[in-house]
């Protein structure tokens, strides 16, 4: 009990984070047909941005930033990952999609996540780095960390659990209830029947395209106490992303954030599982969720492509 | 005595194939060929001049630019954004490094070992992701060189953890595997790698999958075989790469799960993408670009006593965002159009063109067809006949379910009921491509001409499915009735060209055509499969009078050649020109047929054309 519970919470909070992410993924890639190669390294731009005006590049302990420069740091950080995915859409990508080639923007989006990892990892030369915390969780409990039916947990799950739903709650009512919202779901649905109206296309999904990866940032920054944060965990953040997103097959916001929950539990099942004493355990945590989506995948076989008429 | 007879003329013929070939050769030869012949030769002798550290870099080069070549089987010839190709080579490698130091087996059984294992890998992927389009495809590979980089992450048994493997060199049939070794073989493999990818690129796998690339429902409504062409392309790939793998992780010795991340699968894509996708020298040019930053690099940085590996990816990403945003055709495209060597030599001539480019026509019979899209009756009822020497016209008003019908006819949809007879044969059930063989075949309504190729190279593209000897091996080794065939079939298709009137346009790219142009193209693609029914969707669309007029003579000559042609028409004139019966639609439901006067005369047919019973 005492496990399932502990499992339960640490998926959840793990899945939280992926599901945001997938949301991202998700809106971008039915405004525009692009898929986002380089969402994990934006991500990684927003969290090492605001690590870098917080506490610079030296070492740092969870308690050594004051609430008002980190709140300074949280906005230069996301500033800069939403205009460099504004900009990303604007001068790399849109381009190739007026041409027609896909090989084209597949190749522009994974390029700029090797140049993003490639330039943090200048700036940030230590293997991983501690982030700083300006929420008093480590004051609750032991260090931050509680006993709930025998199950020890971070307290800081909980926030990022609640904060994932918010996000995801507040991606939906944006789309649902705002004008801009639902000016995007109308690209979405007919981009056509769109500019016809008049919906200023072109600059809508710009934004669009900068502040999903924003939204993405902003549940990854929240998250990134909880562990040592490097540029790898930023990647590795953008491929379990669009690993929940390809299994709903890039439906709607909720089912990418469900699949995001779904993955996040999976995973930390697999990593504490015993079938009939063979240990699955943590070295298939990363593996076997990946082979399921390509599976799930291979037996969609949806074309993606709008196909010739024919 | 006979066979001794035999065997002299199988000799004979032998030796006046090889004649050919090489007065062929002779004749193709051009001062790029004997540039690339010596920078080979110079190239074998090179180890003589280098120490045994500079080699087996050099060595470790080519097997990377091996890996290039192969993933521009996928990329350039498919069009298949791969994104996996560090992890054929990884799989390759590490497979080849256990079957070295655990199974003890000799080198050259590790290497092949190695290949068989990606090739399987590449065959199981292949299976799943080729029929995906271009974008889950980029998606699916991407996923899968992770899956690969993670696993050797979380399994140190097979890639040996944190230290890796290591291996020792080994030899095989006495012979030491030495740089030396590994370096004259990897040259060889590159140059056969890429003189098999010039090969299959110009000969017809090559058109077949440019066609594809284009447009792929166009070529797969000629009959092209789409899912085993991009699937043989891919696990050609997998298997240059695996076995590019295996071979240099026995020359370096030591196999580094590190070594291959997704950033081996995205350098090797760069690679390809920067020298020029579709060309054999780019993956080469691009990786030699790629590497020649990077060493600069290091000697910059070496001046500052930096080290500068960390930097290798930003280099790879910074130089192709530069390319792609120069407009992204590649260093060997460019250095080509610059050497102006791609002049297009004049298409040859067909001296006397047996102008024979059909099959007599057969009676395709449509019973009582019935097809609904939901709540929507797209054809209810519909029977037709098509028979030799005939031409049957469906006309009707937009939405009546023409082009349906023709979709239908054709194989691209299957009718909820209601049977296909082609000459008695029941037809209902077969796929595009079997009535393409059988000869049905469809002509598209949206203008679809595949733009880079020439109008020659179009029509060859709807020979795709007939030939009997131009698969991807035989292309590669051009076998004499490789050879022969490739011929017949040029000569063939300049006489298809001929035929519709552009064969003075057989060089001219498709792009260049006027539309009327296109939509003729597109007709004389279709003949190139040796129809012996001919479905027409808007032939005339866009055409000017005297267009039409071209237009009404050609068709009345395939007519009297013996096709059977089912015509679905706006223009009415022309239906009037060429049809000897008509059909018309309205709603899905067949509301008259017969000729064109009783038609003109019928008052159902004014009432659903005009709206109104009195004109």
């Amino acid at each position: 009990m005492s496990l399932a519970l502990q499992i339960a919470i640490t998926g959840l909070a793990a899945g939280g984070v992926y599901g945001v992410v997938a949301i991202a993924y998700t809106l971008i890639y039915r405004l525009t047909g692009v898929v986002q190669f380089a969402l994990g390294e934006f991500i990684a731009l927003a969290v090492f941005g605001t690590l870098l005006v917080a506490a610079g590049t030296g070492p740092v302990t969870q308690t050594s930033v004051g609430g008002a420069r980190f709140a300074l740091a949280l906005v230069v950080g996301l500033t800069v990952c939403v205009a460099a995915g504004t900009l990303t859409y604007l001068l790399a990508i849109k381009p190739y999609l007026d041409r027609g080639s896909t090989i084209g923007w597949v190749a522009v989006t994974v390029a700029l996540a090797f140049a993003i990892r490639a330039l943090v990892a200048a700036v940030f030369e230590r293997p991983s780095y501690v982030f700083p915390d300006p929420l008093p969780f480590r004051d609750i409990g032991k260090s931050g960390v509680v006993s709930i039916g025998g199950a020890s947990v971070q307290v800081r799950s909980f926030f990022v659990i609640a904060l994932a739903f918010a996000l995801a709650a507040a991606a939906t009512w944006t789309l649902e209830r705002t004008r801009p919202g639902r000016a995007l779901q109308a690209i979405a649905s007919d981009l056509e029947g769109a500019l016809v109206v008049g919906i200023p296309v072109n600059k809508l999904v710009a934004i669009a395209f900068g502040v999903s990866g924003g939204v993405a940032a902003i549940i990854a920054i929240a998250a990134a106490p909880s562990a040592p944060f490097d540029v790898d965990t930023g990647t590795l953040l953008g491929v379990k992303g669009l690993v929940a997103a390809v299994i709903v097959g890039f439906g709607s916001p909720w089912r990418a954030f469900a699949a995001g929950l779904v993955l996040g539990v999976v995973e930390s099942t697999i990593a504490s599982a015993n079938i009939s004493g063979a240990e699955l355990g943590p070295s298939y945590r990363e593996v076997l969720p990946i082979a399921l989506a390509l599976l799930v995948v291979a037996l969609r076989q949806r074309r993606d492509e709008r196909l010739e008429y024919e | 005595m006979t066979a001794r007879a035999g065997s002299a003329a199988l000799l004979g013929q032998t030796g006046d194939a090889l004649t050919a070939a090489a007065r062929d050769a002779r004749r193709a030869w051009r001062w790029p060929a004997t540039l690339a012949a010596a920078a080979v030769v110079l190239a074998l002798l090179a180890p003589l001049a280098l120490d045994a550290f500079q080699v087996q870099r050099l060595a470790g080069w080519l097997y990377l630019a091996l890996a290039a070549i192969g993933l521009a089987f996928a990329l350039g010839l498919a069009g298949m954004p791969s994104l996996c190709q560090g992890g054929f080579m990884a799989i390759g490698a590490f497979a080849a490094a256990q079957l070295r130091a655990k199974g003890g087996v000799d080198p050259v059984t590790a290497a092949l070992g190695g290949a068989a294992l990606a090739t399987a890998a590449g065959i199981v992927l292949g299976v799943g992701f080729v029929r995906l389009g271009r974008v889950l495809f980029a998606v699916a590979t991407w996923l899968s060189a992770w899956l690969v980089a993670l696993a050797l992450a979380a399994f140190p048994d097979i890639s040996g953890g944190a230290q890796g493997l290591a291996i020792s060199r080994g030899s095989a049939a006495g012979l030491e595997f030495t740089e030396s070794v590994h370096y004259e073989l990897a040259l060889a493999l590159v140059v056969l790698a890429a003189l098999a990818f010039f090969a299959i690129a110009r000969g017809a796998p090559g058109l077949a999958l440019s066609g594809l690339r284009q447009r792929r429902a166009a070529a797969r409504a000629l009959g092209v075989p789409s899912t085993r062409l991009r699937l043989g392309t891919f696990v050609a790939s997998a298997a240059i790469g695996g076995l590019a793998g295996s071979l240099s992780v026995q020359l370096s010795g030591i196999a580094d799960p590190a070594g291959y991340g997704a950033f081996l699968s995205f350098k090797l894509f760069a690679a390809v993408l920067l020298g020029g996708a579709a060309s054999a020298l780019g993956p080469l040019a691009g990786l030699g670009a790629i590497s020649g930053l990077s060493q600069l690099s290091h000697w910059i940085g070496a001046l500052e006593h930096l080290s500068t590996a960390r930097f290798d990816p930003m280099i790879t990403a910074l130089l192709l965002l530069v390319v792609l945003g120069l407009g992204g055709a590649g260093l060997v495209p460019c250095l080509r159009a610059l050497a102006k060597m791609d002049a297009a030599p004049a298409a040859p001539r067909a001296a006397t063109s047996p102008a024979t480019p059909c099959r007599t026509g057969a009676v395709l019979a449509a019973e009582d067809i019935r097809k609904s899209f939901g709540g929507l009756v797209a054809l209810e009822g519909l029977s037709l006949e098509a028979a030799p020497e005939t031409i049957v016209a469906l006309i009707g008003p937009n939405g009546s379910g023409k082009t349906t019908a023709l979709r239908v006819l054709s194989g691209t949809l299957a009718p909820d009921a209601g049977k296909l007879h082609l000459d008695g044969r029941t037809i209902t059930a077969e796929p595009t491509r079997e009535r393409v063989a059988l000869g049905v075949v469809r002509t598209l309504q949206r203008t679809a001409v595949f733009e880079e190729l020439t109008a020659l190279e179009n029509v060859l593209v709807g020979t795709a499915l007939r030939r009997r000897h131009g698969g991807a091996l035989r292309t590669v080794f051009e076998t004499p009735k490789a050879r022969a065939e490739a011929k017949g079939e040029r000569r063939n298709a300049l006489a298809i060209l001929d035929a519709v009137g552009l064969g003075a346009a057989a060089a001219t790219p498709a792009a260049q055509l006027s539309s009327s142009d296109q939509r003729l193209l597109m007709l004389a693609s279709a003949l190139a499969t040796e129809p012996r029914v001919l479905l027409l969707d808007e032939i005339s669309a866009g055409s000017t009078q005297e267009d039409v007029r071209r237009l009404v003579r050609v068709l009345e000559d395939l007519r009297r050649s013996g096709l059977s042609i089912v015509l679905v028409e706006h223009n009415l004139r022309l239906v009037r020109a060429v049809a000897s019966r008509i059909v018309v639609l309205d709603h899905g439901r067949t509301i008259a047929s017969g000729s064109a006067d009783q038609i003109a005369r019928s008052p159902r047919v004014r009432l659903a054309y005009l709206g109104t019973q009195h004109l």
